[in-house]
């Protein structure tokens, strides 16, 4: 992509994120009684309060936490969503990765007893292993077998959403709680905190050399070129030479590793434990991150954080005003909508350029 | 317990009866999705489409006593039914006009229309009734049970035909069996279907002989999203009275894998809407019986993949074994 098309890009955007924004304002403004208050909080909650009155502090640290909870889970899955979709892979089986990635560090942190740190490095190493193993499957499938990534992978997510229903109902479940859920996960299995006050652990750490190596593979190595040309043309690059089967089968397994580090993340550092339920559909918010990054890593990473302030203060205006935080979803919906249309904005230049036409047509009479 | 009892709760009228109870939100979205699939159009929004429709039902039936007092009941179910399947239809003429018009990827907009209804029911739900759970609180309409009249006195036939309480089964599965039947009808012996599944199979093909592919996918889309939505409606006005958020729970997704499973036929996509519906009955039954029910729900999405696999291993097959016969005429043309 040369400069000036990259800014263009840039601005298109830009711009579609603030109509999204715009379009949830007139939905909020139809339903609730304090449109403004409520879009506030949700533009301006996240935002870490700074107070200077008794020496310098950080009042509402745990919203400033939970921008970044949300955001790094929101990066790993954006990344994953990423590589396959550079490879013009339409994998939807990010949800399966990162639900066997959770129960995976479930059954290692209370399965197992090691020291500190290993025991939280086999769980991490287990998540992602799993998660490798559960995106090779449907890779394999389409690679060599042609069968079709999406139906696919979809089922795959169902298959994993039984085994971790079945492991967790019969072997992990701790039968005294009052909820289906593990007992805590023990110290040694827990990712330890990164800022205190929050739930913000070494994951972030994790996540963001995960954007470093991924954005690596991609723009430095043999894999991330083969990726590229796969992308942009299954036949061309065959003819280059590329095995492409390869490409595709790994391009989905290493997205895979990704997937079962978020869902990592949701037990070994936000939860500390397993539950029934763990996020339903959180798989699928990777697609707006990667769509609006361009699936490119280093955007992946700007785009996270934003959508990850997005949800935070939605859960925020939720507690401050009547409208539900799910508004966050049509607004996610609509980024969809308009980043994918891509005739949206040449029609918009054409109706715009025929409107003036038609007006000097009729000045001139 | 033993095996006997497995069985004989198994091959029972009213283990049946449940089958058709649960496939029925299967059948229905699964026939939206062999239209636009056949069409050339995937639609991956049944289960947004569904999840819009069902919310759409209770909501306007809850509400209808309160803006025309005074008709009789089914009057709000109808209308509850009839504006659920606009909106299911317009949600489908969304598709097709982003996708067509605007040239977005179909797939891509599927999901973006999944998480507006998964995020706008929500929304919706709470400012209409305060709740972000269930419209419990809302008292909506039910769609009506036919019974048949008479067999209930004969003993086995009666469960068969009207369910275990032998009230009639939802006349929303009535409409999904005939429903197959009228697909089928227009996509074999209607010129329409037939232009239809040539534009799916061969665009250029069907595009070179006249036909309007741009209107065949609208019309195709349009049509999905109103079996979609049938299929929602059963969910909150015939197998529960309420909506709850969510309560499609992957429907929609797995009425997409269920028309693959069919070998993209009416008939197929029946067989396979059965499938999924009896693994579901036997893991609730089975549940009862200390089997876990997960194992037995983990069948249908493992068959739905290795059919994919046999599929595919065929079609090689059967390329190959063109290919070489094409060689070995050519060879023997040339000798």
């Amino acid at each position: 992509m040369t400069k000036n098309k990259a800014v263009i890009e840039a601005i298109r955007i830009v711009a579609v994120v603030v109509i999204a924004l715009m379009i949830g304002f007139v939905i909020t403004a139809m339903v609730s009684k304090e449109p403004v208050q409520a879009y506030t909080a949700l533009l301006t909650g996240p935002l870490p309060n700074l107070s200077f009155e008794n020496g310098f502090a950080i009042k509402n640290i745990n919203r400033f936490g939970n921008w970044m909870e949300e955001s790094t889970t929101l990066i790993l899955l954006g990344l994953a969503v990423a590589i396959v979709f550079k490879a013009r892979q339409f994998s939807l089986g990010a949800e399966g990765q990162m639900l066997l990635g959770a129960l995976a560090t479930a059954v290692i942190a209370l399965k197992l007893s090691i020291p500190f740190p290993w025991h939280m490095l086999l769980a991490l190493a287990a998540a992602m292993t799993i998660g490798f193993l559960w995106g090779l499957l449907p890779g394999l499938l389409k690679a060599y077998l042609a069968v079709d990534e999406i139906v696919s992978t979809l089922m795959f997510n169902v298959i994993a959403l039984q085994v971790f229903d079945l492991l967790l109902f019969n072997w992990l479940r701790d039968p005294t709680a009052g909820f289906v859920g593990t007992v805590p996960f023990p110290d040694s299995a827990v990712l330890p905190l990164a800022i205190s006050g929050t739930r913000v652990s070494w994951m972030i750490f994790i996540m963001l050399a995960a954007v470093v190596i991924v954005w690596f593979l991609m723009e430095r190595t043999p894999f991330g070129f083969e990726l590229k040309m796969l992308g942009a043309n299954r036949k061309f690059a065959e003819y280059g030479g590329i095995n492409t089967k390869r490409v595709i089968a790994l391009s989905m397994a290493v997205s895979g590793i990704l997937a079962g580090l978020a869902g990592a993340h949701l037990s070994m550092g936000l939860l500390k434990r397993l539950t029934i339920n763990l996020s339903p559909g959180l798989g699928f918010e990777g697609i707006v991150v990667a769509l609006l990054a361009r699936n490119d890593p280093r955007w992946v990473l700007i785009a996270g954080l934003f959508y990850g302030y997005l949800r935070t203060g939605a859960q925020i205006m939720e507690r401050s005003s009547d409208v539900t935080r799910e508004v966050v979803l049509i607004i996610q919906a609509i980024i969809i909508l308009l980043i994918t249309a891509e005739q949206l904005f040449p029609r918009f230049q054409e109706w715009w350029r025929a409107r003036r036409n038609n007006e000097v047509a009729i000045e001139r009479g | 317990m033993s095996f006997e009892v497995v069985l004989q709760s198994i091959f029972s009228a009213a283990f049946i009866a449940t089958v058709i109870r649960v496939s029925t939100p299967l059948i229905l979205p699964a026939m939206g999705g062999l239209i636009s699939e056949l069409s050339g159009a995937i639609n991956i929004a049944l289960e947004g489409v569904m999840l819009a429709a069902a919310f759409t039902g209770v909501v306007v039936s809850g509400f209808a006593p309160q803006w025309f007092p005074g008709a009789p009941e089914w009057v709000y179910a109808l209308a509850g039914g009839v504006v659920g399947v606009l909106v299911g239809m317009a949600m489908g003429w969304m598709i097709a006009f982003f996708h067509l018009e605007l040239k977005t990827d179909i797939i891509l907009t599927g999901l973006a229309m999944n998480i507006l209804a998964a995020g706008g029911t929500v929304f919706l739900m709470f400012s209409l009734t305060g709740d972000k759970g269930s419209t419990s609180t809302l008292d909506s309409a039910q769609l009506p049970a036919v019974q048949i009249p008479l067999v209930n006195n004969i003993p086995i036939l009666g469960t068969l035909l009207n369910g275990e309480n032998g009230a009639g089964y939802n006349i929303m599965s009535y409409i999904a069996f005939v429903l197959v039947a009228v697909i089928w009808v227009f996509l074999y012996r209607m010129s329409s279907g037939v232009h239809l599944r040539a534009t799916g199979e061969m665009p250029d093909a069907a595009q070179s002989v006249g036909i309007n592919i741009r209107r065949t996918r609208y019309w195709a889309l349009v049509a999905s999203g109103a079996c979609a939505a049938l299929g929602g409606l059963y969910l909150s006005m015939g197998y529960l009275s309420i909506f709850q958020a969510n309560m499609t729970a992957g429907r929609g997704f797995i009425a997409l894998a269920v028309v693959y499973l069919g070998n993209r036929n009416p008939i197929g996509t029946l067989i396979a809407a059965l499938i999924f519906g009896t693994a579901s009955a036997l893991g609730t039954r089975l549940g009862t019986m200390a089997i876990p029910p997960q194992l037995v729900e983990m069948i249908p999405p493992v068959v739905t993949i290795a059919a994919l696999v046999l599929y595919n291993i065929r079609r090689r097959a059967r390329l190959n074994a063109a290919a070489r016969r094409f060689q070995e005429q050519t060879e023997a043309a040339h000798a």
